[in-house]
């Protein structure tokens, strides 16, 4: 009886402990990042495997290093890259990444014998359909390069898919 | 079919001569008793974790006979392991198990690497240690704020949450990922450990012990988690041979078997740690070993933190994109937070294995469930499920 009791009373405590630990909790600090208020610091991406983009070769900011050697396209475990080949030279004519299949495993980024990819720390990319996830990295490049040189961002702004009106989206 | 009193839990009409659900609920009926009500749980049910189904037979509250089923999140890893090469298969290993995805790295690479007579230098195994203990702490905390849901308290995941996105932030420096993570390479790892992952570290393991103690007067001390755990659902360690459960679920049934110390990998013989063991068989045992694993796991790290060797984090010749295997057969296994993480590989000398079979040790776990649930509450019976700790893309594959 006096053990039941006893029991009953420790039991009590605990749970009091319990509403004490939820208590100071409550009144701490918010912990969490409220998106889109707030994002999280760039320094928290810095090796965030985002969609691969290309690297820009050491003197033109929109020339790739790529070589159109198909060692990455022959990596992938996925096949998400197409590389053609361009007239002439070594520079590839297309560069079309499907981000939707990438499973960013970073084969790719160690296969390439030119250093010509990387992860780049789009945490904010987002689509409607599959299509607008098959990237074009080369317009990609040169749209970063002309945002660098102080030029307005030459992507043509980005459309809703047919029938979707921006009203629709929210 | 009337005369098996099927009552149907969904409300679907019976069609003359058949029974109402799907094959599996067909057959489990059929050894039904009169009177006895067939309840699914799942696929799709909040207590269960991912789309694992359970068929219990009730007779009242109490579980007359339960039976799991299986295959919702086949993905045939296994074949996509034959039709790929093992540079290429290791991004699969992340999404086997995606809470403990280093271990199912380890045990691939480690297959690979047995088989091909590779070594891996020192430093690259001290960051395989580290970054796989990080990882088996994330996923116990995981573990331990779903469980305690599961059994009706929704806050102590979020708690949890705030010490695995902090783990999450260390490992994503190496591994560049949150959740699937890839880190591991035949014959070494993919990133070296630079100064803020080492001081990320090194300040997280005191935050974390500090956490713990706050953890035991949220949860661990509470009465009412107690009572609902102490006695419920007792395995012991004759049940676990027979179904060939490993991990906590072991050494909370008194074998302290660890791989980690049995068949010691890596650089864990120079890893001053015991397996946790001496606690009791019942539910709340298997919740007080993950605790004690947390703590033993945080040991382990600071030990490798401290240790950390310099030097290159790769072998002299990584394995080329032509890399063909030996021919042969292997099998390489490492301590996973849920057991005993196991790969066979067979390799015919070409460049894809030849066969490749995953021992996922959450499909031996589940098992034992069946024989466990027999004759307990269906709440205790949830208990019993939470506390196997199941991930189920890594039981389905
Ligand atoms: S990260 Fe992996 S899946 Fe993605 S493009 Fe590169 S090789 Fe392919
Ligand atoms: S491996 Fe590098 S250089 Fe070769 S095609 Fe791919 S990106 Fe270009």
């Amino acid at each position: 009886m006096l053990r039941a009791i006893i029991d009953n009373l420790k039991g009590l405590y605990s749970l009091l402990v319990g509403l004490s630990i939820t208590g100071r909790f409550l009144l701490s600090p918010q912990r969490t990042v409220h998106y889109p208020r707030q994002v999280v610091a760039p320094e928290s991406l810095a090796s965030f495997r985002g969609p691969l983009e290309l690297v820009p070769s050491a003197d033109d900011p929109a020339k790739t290093r790529c070589i159109s050697c198909q060692m990455c396209v022959r990596a992938c475990p996925d096949n998400c890259l197409k590389v053609v080949k361009g007239e002439g030279g070594k520079a590839p004519a297309v560069w079309v990444y499907d981000f939707s299949l990438c499973c960013l495993c970073a084969a790719c980024v160690e296969a390439c014998p030119a250093s010509a990819l990387r992860f780049s720390h789009k945490v904010y990319l987002t689509a409607l359909t599959r299509d607008e996830l098959k990237l074009d990295l080369l317009a990609d490049l040169k749209a970063r390069a002309a945002k660098a040189a102080g030029g307005a961002d030459a992507r043509p702004p980005a459309q809703p898919p047919a029938g979707l009106e921006p009203q629709a989206r929210l | 079919m009337s005369g098996l009193g099927f009552i149907n839990p969904f409300g679907v009409r019976e069609l003359p001569g058949t029974t109402t659900g799907d094959f599996y609920t067909a057959n489990f009926a059929q050894k039904a008793q009169p009177g006895r009500v067939i309840l699914n749980l799942g696929p799709q049910h909040p207590s269960t974790h991912g789309v694992l189904r359970i068929l219990a037979e009730m007779e009242g509250e109490y579980v007359w006979r339960a039976e799991p089923v299986l295959g919702y999140l086949h993905r045939m890893h296994e074949r996509m392991a034959e039709v790929k090469t093992p540079q290429q298969f290791l991004p699969n290993m992340g999404r086997v198990d995606y809470l403990h995805p280093l271990a199912w790295n380890w045990a691939y690479v480690g297959a690979v690497e047995k088989l091909a007579g590779l070594e891996p230098p020192e430093r690259a195994q001290w960051l395989r240690t580290l970054s796989c203990e990080l990882n088996r702490i994330s996923s116990h905390l995981l573990w331990w704020g779903a469980f305690v849901m599961d059994l009706g308290g929704v806050t102590p995941i979020l708690y949890a949450f705030e010490e695995r996105e902090k783990i999450n932030d260390i490992l994503q420096i190496i591994t560049g990922s949150r959740l699937t993570m890839s880190y591991f390479r035949l014959g070494g790892v993919c990133a070296d450990a630079d100064d803020r992952f080492l001081a990320l570290t090194r300040e997280f393991v005191p935050y974390l012990r500090e956490r713990l103690k706050m953890y035991r007067g949220l949860v661990t001390d509470n009465v009412i988690l107690r009572r609902r755990l102490e006695g419920v659902g007792p395995i012991d360690v004759d049940m676990c041979r027979r179904y060939g459960a490993t991990g906590p679920v072991l050494r909370a049934a008194g074998s302290p078997n660890d791989l980690r110390r049995d068949v010691p990998y890596g650089t864990y013989p120079q890893h001053d740690f015991w397996p946790a063991t001496g606690f009791p068989d019942d539910c709340f045992g298997r919740y007080l070993v993950r605790l004690a694993e947390i703590e033993s796991s945080l040991d382990i790290v600071e030990q490798a933190v401290r240790g950390l060797p310099p030097g290159p984090i790769m072998v002299d010749k990584p394995p080329k994109a032509n890399f063909k295997m030996p021919a042969g057969e292997t099998y390489f296994a490492v301590e996973g937070a849920r057991g005993q993480v196991g790969v066979h590989l067979v390799s015919d000398g070409g460049k894809n294995p030849y066969r490749v079979k995953l021992r996922a040790p959450g499909f031996s776990n589940l098992s034992l469930f069946a024989e466990a649930a027999q004759g307990t509450l269906l709440a205790d019976a949830v208990a019993i499920l939470g506390s196997l700790d199941l991930v189920i893309p890594e039981i389905d594959r």
